[in-house]
């Protein structure tokens, strides 16, 4: 059972950070849950919860659709505005029972190396926006995972991605919808350049250029050679895709 | 402590306010709100167990907290009883398809089912599946469900819906001889969800028994109404927790509880050093239960990850969580291993010297089992014979019923200590518990409420004694409740084995010898060890004809979690070393897989020679007359075959075009077929007992000491009892498996329930069958009481005259001659008669990545008469699902310190519905005397083929036989990298 002590639910995202910023309690934000609730902390807790700060909603302008932190996946993969490839991830991401609660935000903070949602993004040009101690900023997602300090102390807001190129996906796991081993994602922009992005080949999801190079941490489900193996095999297949579509 | 919260939030249509913790969660707010529908399946959301509609969405009430429902709308299936006594129309389809088993998910299903239509009233299948794709089942295999589904959108768009009754088919056998496969033959049309019944001529027509009944426990399942162990308010309730190890293996050298006690709240902590050291063996089996008996409660020795330690009991689960960490143990860590083969030099598990019945425990031998019909030395030796000697290996996996363990103890107004538990075996638990408590079996009453799945898990005394330890030394009511993980590495699981098959075959093809050697892995404790090795010699060798056959396994100590009992019993493991090398051998022979095997396989008239040398009391030694041993006295595989062949396509495995799809370069496709034969109880040991009482209105009580585990055992044996004694269904009222008020019963295990506790429902029934003819006689002044019949709630004279059974029991009960007419009836089958199996698996593979997609399973099976169509092809569905998961995806990992580290669903890979393959099942009827009304067995024989299935149909897919499980993505790629395919 998680030791949480108190629970807040503030009506700004000011509030929410102000709580989150105290010195003397330990605070975690609250998204969706899927990932605070479980969580058995070492010390007591105190858990601010983000539902009434106006972060959930999404909105497409032209070729960038915002996408509120709050969010919940099963908004994304039921929103027609959005490219396939993108609600497919999201969709993917979690069950029908967690997928109504975990939210954009949620993802982009957990990080987790499996997320194929996360990938997509990448290869959908995505920037995350956030709110620290010094203001709001919007980093590219690939730094935000490549560097999670980022977002220490910090309140995600919103999700950008850039949804005007054509997209695609392979991937593999135990079974149709399981967490893939391995995960490709890519994306043809409209002046041609691409973009690859791959989970379980790292500690997160990244856009990868040249497969053949990575040192995957190999676990139960996949071996380091073997994920080296996919995301060369599934990185091709993608690229393959991605020409055909054009 | 926290401030509690006051929140506001609408339950089912209707304002609540609660005060709630801040750490408290939606689940524990509904359920102390007294909503049972919602329920535990895990802490972390991922078995969809405790669903609720939140604002219209189905979403995990176990990772909401309260706190976040202030202000939401939160709809259970409560809203559906608002109708009052009419049902809604979602409640009516779940009742009516079979979709509902143990029951214990019915409610986020349902509620699914509500926000799915609400959303899209005509929802295809594959919403549907997305939809049930965060609920884990299993028990169903979806199939049902699915239908569910479809049928509650019907008739919610106000469409009427077809009558749900099982499709007859004619049989395409004579049902003895093999046909030829037609591949133009017109394939089955129909929802998957129907049973298919080819019924036997030998079979009479009857008039409840053989008809799909509702369950009759439906309502309270769709009701959402009180059924499970843990929908019970007690006062004063504590809370247990326990402190396992983190070692695989370790000596306890001391035990400071001081800070644990000084917690306010904590009322007891129990470990080594203030329980008794009373030996025992925790599986559940009749007395005297095999040895070693090599546990204790709390013992001094902790032998895998996750053992016993100590417990807590306290007011809250989270004093008592607290608790534990404040308990501090020192250990001194041992040595550990975890693999059978290399068992015999490990470090010594067992050292102490009050163990007795280790085989050998310098060597970590707990049994070594040895039976043969025949030396198979001389057809090995015979130059004339090709001989073949192959490997397998199968891994640890584990039931994961949705509900896991939980008990409830406490001390009645008697001061008998009452035990209301999750268990299959409610009467073993009963003797085993009391001399653990120092109790009497007369002061223990073992109660058996509903259960939410047990597949094996559940025949085992594993955490009974600790509640009873706990309400005696506290005298207040205490739960025990494992969590997820403590399912995965604290219960029981399958055993792993190392399997050696060597066989001499004549040249004409006929099998002469099968030699089977088996190493097992029994974890660090003996439980199952002996019986389920028992069962695997006994499952590969039983299934072909051979003129010698011999059996030699070693059953070993490890420091594995434990296993024990899992549906299928030692079977499963067996049947995916024969299987394959049965198939390896034709290959190797140049012969069709399917021709090799049914010139082998055993048939009507045949001996079982094995089964009297590997008795679970010891085998017999010296000659056995051949009229001795037992004949296989039905068998229906032939028509199961053809039904089976039919619906796979058979024809399509040697089509190039269809093996490798010109469209689809990296993708192979393929098709296996396993051959299956199990058992039906276990001879001159299971027994089961009934009571019948009819009452003033000429219904029935039958009081009976089965235990359903959500099979539709109470449905089935309601049915026997209707058809003796003539009357529907529903004026037969089952209560089952409380040790104080049903008479005994072994408990849900080897497939012996139908068999078993059927015939002594039907010898009870006909008993009181007898006296209600008699009474009926002198009622309607007829000398000849057997020519009264009893049909339509009337007992008839010849001539026409009857009178109502009302009537017969207002005269039992009140007028004349008075007496309580009733029947009882026990039963231990002298037989064990083999249901027959064909089981058929088409995959895809790729080549590329190894990647297994598995796009259709079909089985066909003889399980003689199905008492209910419907329950007995559910039954069937949910155990291919299960056998799935075993042959593809499901298996234990373990770090360099012997701890699991995939001890939750995801990592741990069960089987969601939207990924299930196309499901298709047959019912071949066959007319077994032995059995009741014609019954044998259903529940087991579906765990048996799918593996070996899968296995040839990779192998006819790529050429590549592997000989090991599960079929994971990596292992299959290097088996095709080792053949020289793939990339």
């Amino acid at each position: 059972m998680a030791r949480i002590s108190a629970y807040h639910r503030p009506s700004s995202v000011e509030d929410a950070l102000a709580l989150l910023h105290r010195s003397t309690v330990r605070t975690v934000v609250l998204a969706g849950g899927t990932t605070v609730v479980p969580s058995r902390f070492e010390v007591p807790t105190e858990v601010v919860d983000l539902q009434s700060c106006g972060l959930a909603g999404m909105m497409v302008e032209g070729a960038t659709a915002r996408i509120g932190a709050t969010t919940t996946l099963d908004t994304i993969a039921d929103d027609e505005a959005m490219p396939y490839v993108l609600r497919d991830a999201a969709r993917r991401e979690q069950p029908s029972t967690l997928r109504t609660l975990a939210t954009v935000g949620g993802v982009v903070v957990g990080a987790h190396r499996e997320s194929e949602l996360l990938a997509a993004l990448l290869a959908y040009d995505a920037a995350v926006t956030f709110v620290n101690g010094t203001g709001a900023h919007t980093c590219p997602l690939d730094d935000v995972l490549g560097d999670p300090s980022v977002l220490h102390g910090a309140i995600v807001t919103a999700v950008e991605a850039r949804i005007d190129g054509h997209a695609s996906a392979a991937r593999t796991g135990r079974t149709p919808f399981d967490s893939p081993i391995v995960a490709v994602v890519g994306c043809r922009r409209p002046d041609g350049s691409v973009i690859v992005a791959a989970t379980g080949v790292a500690s997160t999801p990244l856009v990868i250029s040249d497969p053949t190079g990575l040192e995957p941490p190999g676990d139960f489900r996949g071996s380091s050679e073997y994920r080296r193996h996919l995301v060369v095999e599934l990185a091709a297949r993608v690229r393959v895709a991605l020409e055909v579509l054009a | 402590m926290s401030a509690p919260i006051t929140i506001t939030y609408t339950l089912d249509g209707a304002t609540r306010t609660a005060a709630v913790a801040p750490h408290e969660t939606l689940l524990r707010l509904l359920r102390r709100e007294g909503i049972w529908s919602v329920r535990f399946g895990s802490d972390t959301g991922e078995t969809g167990a405790a669903a609720i509609l939140f604002d219209g969405r189905l979403a995990s009430a176990d990772v909401i907290l309260a706190a976040q429902a202030d202000g939401h709308e939160i709809t259970t299936v409560e809203t559906f009883n608002q109708l009052g006594d009419e049902l809604h129309p979602i409640q009516k389809a779940f009742m009516v398809t079979g979709a509902l088993q143990s029951g214990y998910s019915a409610g986020p299903m349902m509620l699914g089912t509500l926000a799915l239509c609400r959303k899209n009233p005509n929802p295809s299948e594959a919403e549907i599946r997305d939809m049930l794709s965060g609920i884990l089942d299993r028990e169903t295999a979806h199939v049902k469900v699915v239908e569910s589904v479809q049928r509650a959108a019907t008739l919610l768009r106000g469409e009427a819906v077809e009558e749900f009754r099982p499709i007859i088919l004619e049989p395409m056998t004579d049902g003895t001889t093999a046909i030829a496969y037609d591949p133009a033959s017109p394939k089955v049309v129909g929802s998957p969800a129907v049973p298919r019944v080819i019924p036997s001529r030998d079979v009479p027509v009857m008039q409840v028994v053989g008809k799909p009944e509702i369950k009759v426990d439906a309502l309270r399942l769709v009701r959402g109404n009180s059924a499970f162990v843990d929908d019970i308010d007690m006062r004063d309730m504590l809370f247990a927790r326990l402190v396992r190890s983190p070692h695989a293996h370790a000596r306890i050298v001391s035990i400071d509880d001081s800070r644990a006690r000084a917690l306010p709240g904590v009322r007891a902590v129990l470990h080594h050093g203030n329980t008794p050291q009373v030996k025992y063996a925790s599986g559940g089996q009749s007395w005297p239960n095999p040895y070693p008996w090599d546990q204790v409660s709390f013992d001094d020795m902790v032998r895998h990850v996750g053992d016993r330690v100590c417990v807590v009991a306290a007011d809250s689960i989270e004093v008592a969580e607290e608790a534990c960490a404040l308990i501090d143990v020192v250990y001194e860590v041992l040595p550990f291993n975890l693999d059978e083969r290399v068992a015999e030099t490990a470090p010594k598990v067992h050292a102490e010297s009050n163990t007795v019945g280790i085989e050998d425990a310098d060597r970590n031998l707990v049994h070594h089992i040895v039976g043969r019909t025949a030396d198979c030395e001389p057809y090995f030796d015979d130059p004339a014979n090709k001989v073949f000697e192959q490997t397998f290996r199968v891994h640890q996996v584990q039931q994961t019923p949705i509900e896991p363990h939980i008990a409830i103890s406490w001390l009645d107004e008697d001061e008998r200590v009452v035990i209301r538990t999750s268990t299959q075996v409610p009467f073993h638990v009963r003797r085993m518990v009391a001399p653990l408590i120092g109790k009497a079996v007369k002061d223990v009453r073992v109660i058996k409420p509903r259960i939410g799945g047990g597949f094996g898990a559940k025949q085992e005394m594993l955490i009974e004694d600790i509640v009873a330890h706990l309400a005696i030394l506290t005298r207040r009511p205490v739960r025990l409740e494992l969590d997820r993980a403590e399912e995965f590495y604290a219960s029981r699981t399958r055993h792993p084995q190392t399997i050696t098959f060597k066989s001499a075959v004549a040249a004409d093809g006929t099998l002469l010898a099968q030699r089977m050697t088996v190493v097992a892995n029994t974890g660090p404790y003996g439980t199952h060890g002996f019986t389920v090795q028992m069962v695997t010699g006994l499952r590969g060798l039983s299934s072909y004809n051979a003129k010698a056959k011999d059996y030699d396994c070693k059953v070993m100590y490890t420091n594995i979690p434990v296993p024990g009992a899992y549906r299928g019993y030692g079977a499963p493991q067996a049947e995916f070393a024969l299987e394959n090398h049965m198939e390896d051998i034709a290959d190797a022979l140049g012969r069709d897989a399917i021709d090799f095997k049914r010139q082998n396989w055993v048939k009507r008239g045949d001996r079982m020679d094995i089964v009297l040398r590997l008795g679970e009391r010891g085998g017999v030694e010296g000659d056995i007359p051949d009229e001795d041993l037992p004949m296989v006295m039905s068998s229906g595989i032939e028509e199961c075959m053809a039904q089976g062949m039919r619906s796979i396509g058979w024809h399509r495995r040697i089509d190039p075009a269809w093996v490798a799809p010109a469209d689809r370069p990296h993708i192979r496709r393929g098709l296996g077929f396993a051959f299956c034969m199990h058992g039906t109880a276990i001879p001159f040991m299971d027994m089961g007992g009934c009571s019948i009482k009819i009452n003033d209105d000429g219904s029935f009580n039958v009081l009976s000491g089965a235990a359903d585990l959500g099979t539709g055992a109470d449905t089935v044996l309601a049915q026997i009892a209707a058809e003796v004694l003539g009357v529907p269904i529903d004026d037969v009222k089952m209560y089952s498996a409380d040790t104080d008020l049903t008479p005994f019963d072994v408990g849900a295990y080897a497939s012996s329930t139908t068999y078993i506790s059927g015939q002594a429902v039907k010898k009870a029934a006909d008993e009181l069958r007898l006296k209600i003819k008699r009474r009926a006689a002198q009622m309607l002044d007829v000398e000849q009481e057997c020519s009264i019949t009893l049909r339509d709630r009337r007992a008839w004279a010849p001539d026409g005259r009857s009178v109502s059974l009302e009537d017969v029991a207002l005269d039992s009960l009140h007028t004349k001659d008075h007496e309580q007419l009733m029947g009882i009836g026990s039963h231990v089958s002298t037989e064990c008669p083999p249901p027959f199996a064909a089981q058929f698996a088409e995959i895809e593979v790729d080549v590329t990545t190894g990647q297994v997609t598995v796009t259709k399973l079909v089985m066909a099976v003889d399980c003689g008469v199905a008492i209910n169509p419907v329950t007995a092809s559910g039954q069937i569905e949910g155990g291919m699902l299960q056998a799935l998961g075993y042959a593809h995806t499901e298996e234990f990992a373990f770090d360099e310190n012997g701890r699991m580290i995939n001890d939750s669903f995801g990592p741990y890979k069960i089987y969601r519905a939207d990924e299930m393959p196309d499901i298709e099942v047959f019912l071949v009827q066959t007319m077994e005397d032995s059995g009741p009304f014609g019954a044998k067995a259903v529940a087991e024989i579906p765990k048996d083929g799918v593996a070996p299935a899968l296995r040839a149909a990779i192998k006819n897919a790529t050429g590549v036989a592997m000989n090991d499980i599960p079929f994971t993505p990596e292992r299959v790629w290097r088996a095709l990298q080792n053949a020289g395919l793939g990339k």
